[in-house]
């Protein structure tokens, strides 16, 4: 089905992307998101602003303990990065893995917390990591915490004329992480994150897919985490995927797997 | 291969796009809502590339664009510029098949043969790669595409044989 008629813009300078950004006139990278909420007409802006000649939103570095991932980095490319698959495991084991390899090679980092689709596993696994976003208007730049900036389904902490320029992710030497996911149909049920720093006693655990956002929350051991706990903790969403109660069922198994696996993981 | 008789008079202006078509470079001034698979099918005359879900979710539409695995129908013409994109038209040599295409033949990997051409492409794709895949690695690559005729096990085998076939091993 054809498209809503737009304009693309293509600027190659953050600067220019900002002056261009409006109610009107939005972020468009991979695609994978906005083009199919343009074609379904829950979407009609006047122009799209490609990010893809950008050269700030783009690259992968490590800055003071911090890893660095530029907004327009794809999924597949981030799954294959040396420094993110030697610093970031876990992250880059789930990269491999979220939807499928099409929208992997299409679909960027930044792009799919600015959605914040629901069952998005890059938000449960940066919520379970601390991470944050830099995000770049017209006021400058301001840094805001994965867990605050994906708000609520479809609904990211960001003004129109705001870009997400990148992600952080503080590295811990030593961590030990793991995901795991329930998943049927082409997006999951559940997505578990458990990551663990035992030098420095910080314990994370990240659920997500089974209610409107993903949740995270820290523990003085791994001990202290009780799968049926969280189960109670989580708020499910009913629909395709399962009832409530199934969701809740399915996310002490996942845990009690994510718990199994992390076992498994060496520092 | 002939331009569309009624241009659009007014509306967002066309952009210019240089692509290279299964080896043939083409030139066009396209819409920016110009999808890669409309262009192909409909510019183009490339009807081998389906559509089917518009939502990146079956995968018949699936060409490469540099090599990589795209969903065509959600992939805006314009972003291909200066690419390289093969569709299931650029797989022959001639009429000689390429080994994928022969294995599936072999292996009865399709029946209606709708889904076929973004399975080919996948598989193209995976085994274009670095990595000589195994059958786990197959399946997983394959995840994204939707076959209702053939249960999958025939396609997995066929993508399967063409690997060790490629590879060189004592099974082709």
């Amino acid at each position: 089905m054809t498209l809503p008629p737009f304009a693309l813009l293509r600027p190659t300078t953050l600067d220019d992307a900002l002056r261009e950004l409006s109610e009107d006139s939005v972020p468009y990278c991979g695609g994978t998101e906005l083009l199919l909420a343009m074609r379904a007409g829950l979407h009609r802006p006047a122009a799209l602003v490609d990010l893809k000649r950008i050269r700030e939103l783009s690259g992968v570095r490590v800055e003071d303990g911090v890893l660095v991932i530029g907004a327009t980095e794809r999924h597949a490319d981030l799954a294959a990065h040396p420094v993110v698959r030697e610093r970031l495991p876990v992250f880059a084991r789930m990269e491999k893995h979220i939807g499928n390899a099409r929208v992997r090679t299409q679909g960027s980092i930044g792009g799919n917390l600015c959605f914040a689709e629901p069952k998005s596993d890059v938000a449960t696994v940066l919520m379970a990591l601390e991470a944050s976003v830099t995000l770049a208007g017209p006021g400058g730049r301001r840094t805001v915490p994965v867990e605050e900036f994906v708000a609520g389904p479809y609904y990211a902490e960001k003004e129109p004329d705001e870009l997400l320029v990148d992600v952080r992710v503080p590295l811990r030497d030593g961590l030990r992480g793991a995901y795991v996911k329930f998943q049927t149909m082409e997006r999951p049920t559940v997505g578990v994150a458990v990551l663990a720093d035992d030098a420095a006693g910080w314990y994370r655990l990240g659920v997500g897919a089974v209610g409107e956002v993903p949740l995270a929350w820290s523990f003085g051991s791994l001990g202290e985490i009780d799968a049926d706990e969280v189960a109670g903790w989580v708020d499910p969403t009913p629909d395709l995927s399962g009832s409530e109660e199934y969701k809740r069922h399915v996310t002490a198994v996942y845990v009690r797997r994510a718990l199994a696996r992390l076992e498994q993981v060496s520092a | 291969m002939s331009e569309s008789a009624s241009e659009p008079v007014q509306g967002p202006p066309r952009v210019p796009v240089t692509v290279e078509v299964n080896g043939v470079s083409v030139d066009r001034q396209v819409e920016p809502r110009s999808l890669l698979a409309d262009f192909l099918r409909e510019d183009l005359g490339l009807t081998g590339t389906k559509v089917s879900c518009e939502l990146q979710v079956c995968g018949v539409c699936t060409v490469l664009v540099d090599g990589r695995p795209v969903s065509s129908c959600t992939f805006l013409t314009a972003d291909a510029d200066g690419a390289a994109v093969t569709t299931v038209e650029g797989l022959s040599d001639g009429q000689t098949l390429h080994p994928l295409q022969e294995s599936f033949v072999d292996h009865f990997a399709l029946q209606c043969g709708f889904c076929t051409p973004g399975f080919l492409m996948m598989s193209k794709a995976l085994l274009d790669g670095d990595d000589v895949p195994d059958r786990a690695a197959i399946v997983e690559h394959l995840e994204g595409n939707i076959c209702r005729c053939t249960g999958y096990q025939p396609i997995v085998e066929a993508v399967e044989h063409a690997a060790e076939r490629l590879r060189g091993g004592a099974h082709g």
